[in-house]
């Protein structure tokens, strides 16, 4: 049967205006895979595919696809289902559920199969959000133990330096109760940025001044860890096109880290963490957290986005690369790291200068 | 209980260092502080302690499980009790088995989860020490 037949069999059922609007893609095609009709919501979103090849149409493949359901349903006259990620006719990527049935002919051969696709993408995103939910709840429950911990013991150091009357002791205590205090505002912080979902607001500004004004507000944080903390941001940088609020998110976050690595490694003399903004290539530029702390083995290199991984219990950790990682894909950037053991790490965001 | 028993506290934290030695001390025992593994070693065959409280996340996903396998295989110092504590729960889904792993090896009555009940904490250490 011939593309224009299928066409008129339809439309001379009247089913044309309901097949054409159904919210899936619908197409029939032949035992070569040639599209021999395809429905007003399939061209819309991959062009106008009749008499082309299905997986060109959907992949700019050359290739069937490896669990092609149609071919299945030739094969055996069975209903079959698939899952395909495709290309949309405007280059964006989604996720299809795709369901092939039977079109017999009078003597019982399958002589065409219909191919419905519905898109996927929204639920597959869903999903993800899901799994990071329970990802983050699972660290959450871990980091907080980790600050109940300091709270309670720098607690109990005030309580016994208040029996004693020993001043010493009691500013010890409060010192660790408050280390702790500014841990779980760390924590709350990511709590929201990880559970909000807020449109970027993209905002043309200088790299170098964000670098400035993160590495400012930890400077007496790293004072009182002993830690020289520096800025190193290449003036030539022209404006960028970031959410400002989102990558000091991003930044703090990475200086946190830092500075925790730095502190769990007792084998330097003296430490140093620096913040840099640079040009990366033509079109790029990077922000880059460098420290000489306790530095990562391979195991923890590969799972730090992954999966949690605590270096240590200080909280705000697990979640704080979350949320870095997060808001460098909202940005379209990449993220590298760089480590060795005992030597130290850096953390090095790419983002487009536009 | 052995009055002024030594115990060794092993933690890459050193507020939790403080605080623990604080308590320890408090209630009569002789404490000794190590932030890391090789250091912990050291110092556990130098003074020969009475009981270890260990943390089992330093460094490294296992530095701890890697010290008390050292001091198993250890004749002079297998015999030296250890109580491990973590702040791993077994909420972590890939940790979810680690933990397991170390309840079994640390027996679960003797380990600890942080935040740790200190009370609870004292009657294991009292017990382990008088037993």
């Amino acid at each position: 049967m011939t593309k224009s037949e299928y066409s008129s069999n339809l439309l001379d059922l009247g089913y044309r205006y309901l097949i054409d609007t159904l919210p899936c893609y619908l197409s029939i095609q032949d035992s070569s895979l040639h599209i021999l009709f395809a429905n007003q919501t399939f061209r819309n979103d991959f062009g106008n595919g009749t008499g082309k090849l299905c997986h060109m149409v959907y992949k700019g493949s050359p290739d069937r696809c490896p669990s092609c359901p149609v071919q299945k349903t030739f094969k055996d006259k069975k209903v079959h289902i698939s899952e395909e990620t495709v290309q949309l006719y405007n280059g964006s990527m989604a996720q299809m559920i795709v369901h092939s049935a039977p079109i017999m002919d009078i003597t019982g051969n399958v002589s065409a199969v219909v191919e419905m696709s519905t898109n996927i993408t929204k639920v597959m995103e869903m999903q993800k959000e899901l799994t990071l939910l329970g990802k983050t709840m699972a660290i959450l429950s871990h980091d907080i133990k980790n600050i109940l911990e300091g709270l309670q013991g720098g607690a109990y150091v005030v309580d016994e330096a208040i029996k004693d009357g020993d001043m010493k002791l009691a500013r010890k205590g409060w010192d660790i109760t408050k280390r702790n205090i500014t841990e779980i505002s760390t924590v709350v912080q990511n709590i929201l940025y990880s559970s909000k979902k807020r449109a970027l607001e993209y905002q043309k500004v200088a790299p170098d001044e964000i670098v400035r004004e993160a590495v400012a507000l930890f400077q007496d944080k790293a004072k009182n860890m002993d830690i020289a903390l520096r800025a190193q941001a290449n003036r030539a940088l022209p404006l960028v096109n970031i959410d400002p609020y989102s990558i000091h998110r991003m930044l703090n976050n990475l200086i946190w880290n830092a500075l925790q690595a730095c502190k769990n490694d007792n084998e330097k003399g003296s430490h140093t963490v620096v913040v840099r903004a640079d040009f990366y290539d033509r079109l790029h530029f990077m922000f880059e957290v460098e420290d000489n702390g306790i530095g990562m083995d391979e195991e923890t290199r590969n799972n730090i986005f992954k999966e949690f991984f605590s270096t240590k219990g200080h909280g705000g950790t697990g979640l704080g690369l979350i949320v870095v990682e997060k808001i460098v894909q909202e940005h379209e950037g990449k993220i590298e790291v760089l480590t060795t053991p005992g030597k130290g790490s850096t953390f090095r965001v790419i983002l487009k200068i536009n | 209980m052995e009055q002024g028993a030594k115990i060794i506290i092993i933690d890459d934290n050193t507020d939790y260092l403080f605080t623990m030695e604080t308590f320890l001390k408090r209630n009569g025992f002789e404490t000794l502080t190590a932030e890391d593994g090789k250091k912990a070693m050291e110092l556990i065959q130098k003074e020969r302690p009475d009981l270890i409280l260990m943390d089992i996340m330093m460094e490294g996903l296992f530095s701890g499980f890697q010290l008390s396998k050292k001091l198993q295989s250890d004749p002079d110092l297998k015999n030296i009790p250890v109580i491990g504590i973590s702040g791993i729960g077994p909420e972590l889904g890939i940790q979810k088995d680690k933990h397991l792993l170390l309840r079994k090896y640390f027996d679960s009555d003797n380990f600890f989860e942080k935040p740790v009940d200190k009370n609870k904490l004292l009657a294991k250490m009292k017990e382990i020490l008088e037993g």
